[in-house]
């Protein structure tokens, strides 16, 4: 290949990302002009009928989102109604430099690793052997996928109540095991009740969505993997698990959603303590906003909240788009 | 077939965006109304109780006790003055969050507000009417007793805010921290008690903080009718602030230079932080130690937790709001005592945690003067009388005319119909100048509260020691304080 048919190549490539990027006339090689009319040409029939639901999209989000943006640059009065006093970048310095805020952040990191690692392995564990029932397994399904259609608030309330140092059932079984203290009231017990109570209401989704990937496994596969001498564990682990992985990938997305904002249960339990131990940062960011009304600071905590929530969407995405590649 | 249409051009762009701003710009605008409705006037010879007859105003409240006995009893008001009351009742923080946002909307959905000292009054006074006006008002009934009839650090307390003369709010309730007991634990081990410890354990104000730990201790030890001697409010919380600062300010501690009025009238700029005083770090101390023998479920309790602990037979005493005290007599029926805190090294300090109703500056028309007619009713001397009586909750009088009517002072002993009244000589005691303890009445003390009870919560979790604690305290307050508060 000629140096010139590359440059030739390179500049067709680079105007088809710009005209992708919508930004303005680019000499373009003919033939990746003619490919990127109908994108870049105008509105297509498609786009006319997709634009009610865009505008309602926009009306609903991107307002919001500049608005948002506005105000993490801003000192907000509420008082006589709303007003944005411009203060440059004093909350953005402010939150990169709050070690409070970041101790929050380690703490929801860790909140999100622990609850989507146990729910993981719980859940493939109880869809592998549901899987494997052949009696009772309508009777069981819905006992064990039960927690999740209760409110977190309720889980919250219900979790408070049973590890009550005075009457909850948890707690007397924990003091007859020795552990005298309040669970909630100390900071590492506290982190791992709220995380199991979690764990307890979201495993079941984990299972179901396992459960309906299994079914799709090749039996086949399994019967020559069996007559090959594999044995159960080399069985899960090189073919029934490469074959669920997309399903499961799509369960853990959902999941880590939820986990970024976590709130119902830690408000009606700990609140955040003790000690600031489930101080994770969608509780920060509730505090932020609607108890100190300090909103500018709280935008700034939404918008690292979106920032990470579009990582973990884009890396799970990705993942996925990956193994439909190969 | 292909329809061709223009492409969004740049320009197009940048016109959308503009136009997004300006929706934006007026979005922001338009809670920036305040334009009000003058009150309809009074007609003459006209009932002034009746002249806003068929209106409907609504009240925003925290679920407190007097409000739970106002909703119960709401039909005098109406037969009364035609008025409709719409009450809606929240947890505190709920509360702060619906009347923040209604003074910040302009519209004043809620016309009479449960105006919290530190969390809306301090905050918000500006968004809250000046009641002089309509006790001057000619053409509405009068004030009954006048302004005077209040417990006067109360109206201070939880009526004005700074040096400004205006009254935002009327005293609606009084919670104030007192020492409940189980009087019959106290009598069964009186004499083993004194003659193990070396001194009279009965509760009073002449017991100091360090008896209440070793008779806590005692008890403990020594006693099968309940688990644990003392129960605290020590959960991460408003609670956990309310329950050392008894214990701060009787050990000579405070959160800021002139704190005391700081705490009755308030202040914008209270100054330095003083937590890390030798006092403050020493009464943190005790409170550290003090904690680390109460019942263990203390960590997790705010003051509903120890109200039910006490009740249950979990603790036999704690510091705890003395309008707990109809809830006590409906679970141990006699056998709950009360009197004021024990005093640190320089006296006695019982926390006030009173707030008044207000009327939302925003109130226009005939709901503003509404407003005020239900203000003046819910917290004249029949209906504070009305609530005391109440089977739904039982109030926390505010005005002194209410505490010298005789049925009400009878009622300060067993039998008793008021229950709360039981707890009459410890409150009198607790209210008196210079054994109140008022908190910070700042406009960002919510902030400063959290930075302080998250501090304390890792001293009783064992991660700080007290100074510790109270130098990183003090170094939040002074950053919240330094920046200021815009409402």
């Amino acid at each position: 290949m000629s140096a010139d048919q590359t440059a030739d190549q390179n500049t067709a490539a680079r105007s088809r990302d710009a005209g992708d990027a919508g930004i303005g006339p680019t000499p373009v090689a003919p033939s990746a002009r003619q490919h990127d009319r109908g994108r870049t040409g105008g509105i297509t029939f498609t786009g006319w009928m997709m634009s009610p639901g865009v505008a309602l999209l926009g009306l609903l989000s991107l307002i919001p989102l500049v608005m948002l943006i506005m105000m993490s640059f801003s000192r907000v009065r509420l008082l006589g109604g709303l007003q944005l006093e411009f203060v440059g970048l004093d909350n953005w310095i402010r939150a990169f430099s709050d070690v409070e805020l970041w101790k929050s952040w380690v703490l929801t990191i860790g909140f999100f690793v622990s609850t989507l690692g146990v729910e993981l392995v719980l859940g493939i564990a109880i869809a592998v052997v549901l899987n494997r029932l052949t009696r009772g397994r309508g009777l069981l399904l819905p006992l064990i996928l039960l927690p999740m259609f209760v409110a977190p608030s309720i889980v919250g309330l219900l979790g408070r109540y049973m590890l009550d140092p005075t009457f909850g059932l948890y707690a007397n079984l924990l003091q007859g095991l020795g552990f005298e203290q309040d669970v909630l009231g100390n900071p590492v017990s506290a982190f791992v009740a709220v995380t199991l109570m979690d764990v307890w209401e979201w495993t079941p989704l984990i299972a179901l969505i396992t459960l309906a990937g299994l079914s799709g496994v090749n039996p086949s596969v399994l019967e020559a993997a069996s007559i090959d001498g594999a044995d159960e564990w080399k069985k899960f682990w090189n073919i029934v698990l490469p074959s669920i992985k997309p399903i499961l990938l799509v369960a853990i997305l959902i999941r880590s959603m939820d986990a970024v904002r976590y709130f119902d249960i830690i408000s009606v339990t700990t609140n955040g303590g003790p000690a600031d131990a489930t101080k994770i940062i969608p509780v920060r960011l509730y505090e932020a906003a609607f108890r100190f009304f300090d909103l500018g600071y709280a935008a700034v905590i939404g918008i690292m909240m979106l920032a990470l929530t579009i990582m973990i969407a884009r890396l799970f995405v990705g993942l996925l788009s990956e193994k439909e590649t190969h | 077939m292909r329809t061709r249409t223009p492409a969004l051009t740049r320009r197009q762009m940048l016109r959308a965006g503009g136009l997004s701003l300006a929706a934006l710009g007026g979005l922001t605008a338009c809670g920036a109304t305040n334009a009000t409705a003058p009150v309809p006037g009074l007609a003459p010879g006209a009932d002034p109780w009746r002249r806003f007859a068929g209106t409907t105003i609504n009240f925003i409240s925290e679920n407190t006790a007097p409000t739970a006995a106002i909703a119960a009893n709401l039909q005098p008001f109406k037969d009364l003055t035609g008025i409709n009351v719409n009450i809606v009742t929240l947890a505190l923080p709920a509360l702060v969050q619906r009347v923040a946002l209604d003074l910040a909307g302009g519209q004043s959905q809620y016309d009479v507000v449960y105006a919290d000292p530190y969390q809306v009054l301090a905050p918000y006074a500006a968004g809250l009417s000046d009641l002089r006006e309509f006790a001057a008002d000619d053409s509405y009934p009068p004030l009954e007793g006048g302004f005077e009839d209040f417990i006067p650090t109360q109206l201070q307390a939880a009526g004005m805010f700074g040096d400004s003369d205006a009254i935002h709010a009327l005293p609606y309730d009084c919670p104030t921290m007192i020492w409940q007991y189980r009087k019959d634990i106290f009598e069964k081990h009186h004499d083993s008690m004194r003659t193990d410890l070396g001194f009279d354990p009965t509760p009073s104000a002449e017991r100091t903080w360090e008896e209440y730990f070793r008779i806590a201790k005692w008890i403990n030890d020594n006693v099968d009718e309940v688990p644990y001697g003392t129960g605290h409010q020590a959960k991460q919380h408003d609670s956990l602030m309310c329950d050392f600062s008894n214990v701060l300010w009787s050990y000579g501690g405070d959160y800021f230079a002139d704190g005391a009025a700081v705490g009755l009238r308030g202040s914008e700029d209270p100054g330095e932080c003083l937590l890390t005083s030798p006092e403050s770090v020493a009464a943190a101390e005790f409170y550290r130690r003090l904690v680390s023998i109460a019942h263990p479920g203390s960590l997790g309790w705010d003051w509903d937790g120890v109200g039910n602990a006490l009740a249950a037979g979990e603790i036999a005493m704690a510091p705890n709001w003395h309008e707990f005290a109809a809830t006590n007599e409906e679970a141990l029926p006699g056998l709950v005592g009360y009197a004021p805190l024990p005093r640190g090294p320089v006296g006695t300090a019982n926390h006030y945690g009173g707030t008044g109703i207000g009327i939302s500056a925003m109130s226009s028309g005939a709901r503003r003067g509404a407003a005020w007619l239900f203000v003046n009713w819910a917290t004249s001397t029949a209906t504070q009388l009305s609530n005391l009586r109440s089977s739904a909750g039982g109030g926390t009088p505010t005005r002194q005319s209410v505490y010298a009517m005789p049925e009400v002072q009878a009622a300060t002993t067993r039998p008793t119909e008021m229950p709360n009244m039981l707890t009459e000589e410890a409150v009198s005691i607790a209210w008196a100048e210079g054994k109140i303890g008022l908190r910070p009445k700042i406009p960002m003390w919510n902030e400063c509260d959290t930075a302080l009870f998250t501090e304390l919560s890792r001293m009783l979790a064992g991660q700080k020691t007290a100074r510790e604690a109270m130098e990183d305290a003090t170094s939040r307050i002074d950053g919240i304080v330094a920046r200021g508060w815009v409402a």
